[in-house]
């Protein structure tokens, strides 16, 4: 059992949590609500890590924050070190792939809530906080969990961008997935095996909180 | 109106994405119900009044302020109006129990103040053993009058009713209605109610306003505009059934009638000196005022205008019979009435049969002729 | 959930992100070692740990890979090439602190699982046979393109006149020991691979195996070259490449030694 590896895997999906938590819940509450003018193609955007092959993300962000990139020469003028091979890279990569995973949960339950219900919170008087804290969040809030719950598994699950962009580093970069890859390619069935187990044992039970929580979703509307 | 400093005053102005043309008042204390039918406009005006839409043109003064003016660019939120709205479906907070939701209402929903406040609203609507219960557990009617009592929670300067009764009951809505107007005694700001119930607007508002297709036709205390309606539209959208065309022929000051002559024969109608004699008129009669010839054909009483007619269609609805009866004369004139089913089988009546009928003058009522009726008739 | 909150949460984020920089590597050198020396590196590693109190982090993968990721500036304090090519070019483009050395000299062989149709003949003669008789289905080599041993199978395939016929039947590993599993698993009837792995007892005790001759292709000179930048620790692993400790297990993966050819 490979706990660095582990260990790695759980602060990446920790940290694209933290980083998708507000992002989620603005874009989602937007997209709820708001029409405006290409939103369709943005909804397309933000869905498509759900259908490209992780490759093809990774194959852009080695292109845009590479060592050769702008973006990846200013982070080393500004930090000292490389965007990519390094776990803020992942970071990054982490971000991007899970943004449907984070937003469209969430987009669904503000969805859910019915537009008279907002509208009559507004003519109770209540500030946009007020009616994030109060109303809307508490009505959402099983879709936030599923949302974060899924980010968290497809976290500990990324593999082909986690290769391309992370350079497979003991510590820095090699997750629990690519440290059973590893395994597999040394001849160690067993520690395999037993890695595979335990991802695929969290895998479910986020999987399950996440079906849970959502089929809660009508059921807070009666309370 | 009373008070227009301290009452309501809309103008409202849009083509898109429904037309409107409406333009209200409403002073304090007063009901002024916005009456029309499905799609034209109501609730669209409601929620302007309360800043959840935007007309491209248009002004809303409450209570001395300001708080639309596409000419300035002013534009308060809806947060910021001091209205009490109670959407048709209510739209209680589903996760809150009934005291929470009229506390939401409140300025500083946290007090000690609040509460008692509140406590005392719910009182008021009848709903006091009730205050913890969550909205899925309250009757349609209960769901009402929480609804009610958060609006009234936030001390508004206007309190809007969209077609809060339509979602219940016949019976429950019998009682809301008594509610209402007990409520709105201790009311003192203008109220304005939507709906497309006639009778509501008669039961329980003191002026209308009738919208169609996003305009307003006529404004009034409620019986005027049914049994005096300006125009044709308005006469049909109130649901008079006998409009006609006639012609003036001339006006008897001393006798107090105007005379109408109408598809061949002279009528004589209540003196209503404002349309010139020669000029063209639409006119219309309520159904109760066409009655039944009495068997022994006495001379008739008052401005009563005689009349022979044959009855094309016969229709029972329970204990009554509505009739069709065409009146002699090429113009195919149709006349409705409606006769108790005693009286209608007392009188043998049969499609077919001829129906001696009764035009009350005292009912008659001129209104500016229809051009597009004109039109049609010329097509 | 209110702004406050959200900021918190950013903030707590972002700390934390920085927090993971730089201990890790900074401290422990990772080493990017050809993946043909797998377990023979491994052994390395601990015995200097044993020897030295040293500690180094090892990654194996396809020696072009590493070329492609040194020259984007991956932080590799070391590289083990399997083709001394590799290293000339990045001491070309400036990465590394000087041409380097040869630590090894490499062989292939060809490979049969237990069990296999095929036979392991260093010669080729039962693969060319299987060929024509519709025993072979697939082979299993690395990915000539950036792995070196790949590279050097095609040629031996070339030269015994087999590559034509076969390459339709081939199975590409990403890396020499993605072949090795390849060629192992029962999925392929077998394949070329390198002595290193093939001697390795997890693999050994799957399969059979024969040397292939090493006049049928390239030489496998092996060359590492400390990167630009490498720390104390990772020069004396370099260092320590040249000891007795580190050679005698080198001889025993079926490594060539340089100078005793």
């Amino acid at each position: 059992m490979d706990w660095l590896a582990l260990t790695l895997s759980l602060q990446l999906a920790l940290a694209t949590l933290l980083v998708l938590l507000p992002i989620g819940i603005w874009a989602g509450r937007k997209l709820a609500w708001r029409r405006f003018r290409g939103k369709v193609l943005v909804e397309a955007l933000l869905a498509l890590p759900l259908v490209l092959p992780p490759t093809v993300l990774g194959f852009y962000l080695l292109v845009g924050m590479g060592g050769a990139s702008p973006l990846g020469q200013w982070y080393e003028a500004a930090f000292g070190r490389q965007l990519t091979f390094s776990f803020q890279g992942l970071l990054v990569a982490s971000v991007i792939f899970n943004l449907p995973f984070a937003i469209q949960p969430m987009q669904r339950a503000f969805e859910a809530i019915a537009p008279e219900v907002r509208e009559a919170a507004l003519c109770c008087g209540m500030s946009p906080l007020r009616l994030l804290r109060r109303i809307e969040l508490p009505l959402a809030w099983p879709g936030v969990v599923s949302a974060l719950v899924l980010t968290f598994a497809h976290t500990l699950g990324e593999f082909g961008v986690v290769l391309m962009v992370g350079g497979s580093i003991p510590g820095e970069t090699q997750t629990i997935a690519i440290a059973i890859y590893d395994r597999v390619q040394a001849f160690d069935t067993a520690g395999a095996g037993l890695m595979s187990a335990v991802l695929l044992l969290i895998s479910l039970t986020a999987i399950g909180l996440s079906y849970f929580a959502t089929s809660r979703i009508g059921m807070s509307r009666r309370g | 109106m009373a008070e227009p400093a301290a009452g309501l005053r809309v103008t409202i102005r849009q083509s898109a994405p429904i037309a409107l043309d409406a333009e209200l008042a409403c002073g304090r204390g007063e009901v002024l119900a916005l009456v029309g039918p499905s799609g034209s406009g109501k609730s669209t005006v409601l929620r302007c009044i309360a800043g959840l839409h935007t007309p491209a043109e248009g002004r809303v003064e409450c209570g001395g302020e300001t708080w639309l003016d596409t000419a300035s660019g002013k534009n308060l939120s809806t947060a910021r109006r001091r209205i009490g709205m109670v959407f048709q479906s209510y739209a209680l907070f589903p996760h809150l129990s009934a005291l929470e939701n009229v506390l939401e209402g409140m300025d500083e929903p946290g007090s000690s103040k609040a509460l008692e406040r509140a406590r005392e609203l719910l009182c008021k609507v009848h709903l006091d053993r009730l205050e913890l219960r969550r909205p899925h557990e309250l009757s349609g009617g209960q769901q009402q009058r929480v609804a009610v009592a958060r609006a009234l929670a936030r001390e508004p300067h206007v309190l809007l009713l969209d077609e809060p009764f339509s979602a219940v009951d016949r019976a429950t809505r019998e009682k809301l209605y008594g509610e209402l107007a007990e409520l709105r005694r201790d009311l003192n700001m203008p109220v304005i109610l939507v709906t497309h119930d006639l009778e509501e607007a008669v039961m329980l508002a003191d002026r209308m306003t009738m919208l169609s297709h996003g305009k307003s036709l006529q404004s009034g205390p409620p019986l005027e505009v049914m049994q005096q309606p300006a125009t044709v539209d308005v006469a049909r959208l109130v649901g008079l059934r006998n409009v006609f065309e006639g012609e003036v022929v001339s006006h008897s000051r001393d006798d107090g009638h105007t005379v109408l002559a109408w598809n061949g024969q002279r009528l004589r109608a209540r003196l209503q000196k404002a349309f010139p004699a020669g000029s063209k008129v639409a006119w219309s009669l309520p159904g109760a005022g066409v009655l039944l010839m009495p068997r022994d054909r006495a001379t008739s009483a008052g401005l009563d205008n005689p009349i022979d007619s044959v009855i094309l269609k016969l229709v029972t609805l329970g204990d009554r019979v509505r009739v069709l009866a065409g009146a002699p004369g090429a113009s195919g004139a149709q006349l409705a009435m409606t006769v108790p089913r005693h009286l209608a089988e007392r009188y043998a009546l049969a499609e077919g049969q001829a129906l001696p009928l009764r035009l009350r003058g005292e009912q008659i009522h001129l209104m500016p002729a229809d051009a597009r009726d004109r039109a049609l008739a010329s097509a | 959930m209110n702004l406050p909150v959200c900021l918190r949460s950013l903030a707590v984020g972002l700390v934390w992100m920085l927090s993971c920089a730089t201990p890790a590597w900074a401290q422990v050198p990772v080493i990017a070692g050809a993946a043909d020396l797998k377990f023979a590196l491994e052994e390395i590693a601990s015995q200097f740990k044993q020897d030295t109190k040293g500690e180094v982090k090892l990654v194996f993968g396809s020696s072009g890979n590493f070329y492609r990721q040194i020259g984007q500036g991956a932080p590799f304090q070391m590289f083990l090439s399997a083709d001394e090519g590799f290293v000339f070019k990045l001491a070309d483009a400036g990465k590394t602190v000087d041409r380097g050395e040869l630590y090894a000299l490499g062989r292939i062989v060809i490979i049969v699982p237990h069990g296999s149709a095929l036979k392991a003949d260093g010669e080729f003669k039962d693969l060319s046979a299987a060929l024509s008789d519709g025993r072979l289905k697939k082979f299993a080599i690395a990915n000539p393109e950036h792995a070196p041993y790949g590279k050097r199978a095609e040629e031996a395939l070339r030269h015994a006149g087999l590559w034509p016929l076969i390459k339709d039947e081939l199975v590409l590993g990403e890396n020499v020991s993605q072949a090795a599993q390849f060629a192992t698993s029962g999925s392929t009837q077998g394949g070329i691979i390198a002595y290193s792995l093939a001697k390795a007892p997890a693999v050994a005790a799957l399969s059979d195996l024969a040397l292939i001759p090493d006049a049928w292709h390239e030489p496998l000179k092996q060359r590492m070259v400390l990167v630009k930048g490498a720390g104390e620790t990772a020069q004396n692993f370099y260092r320590y490449m040249r000891q007795p400790a580190a050679r005698t297990i080198m001889k025993r993966y079926g490594f060539v030694l340089p100078g005793e050819q």
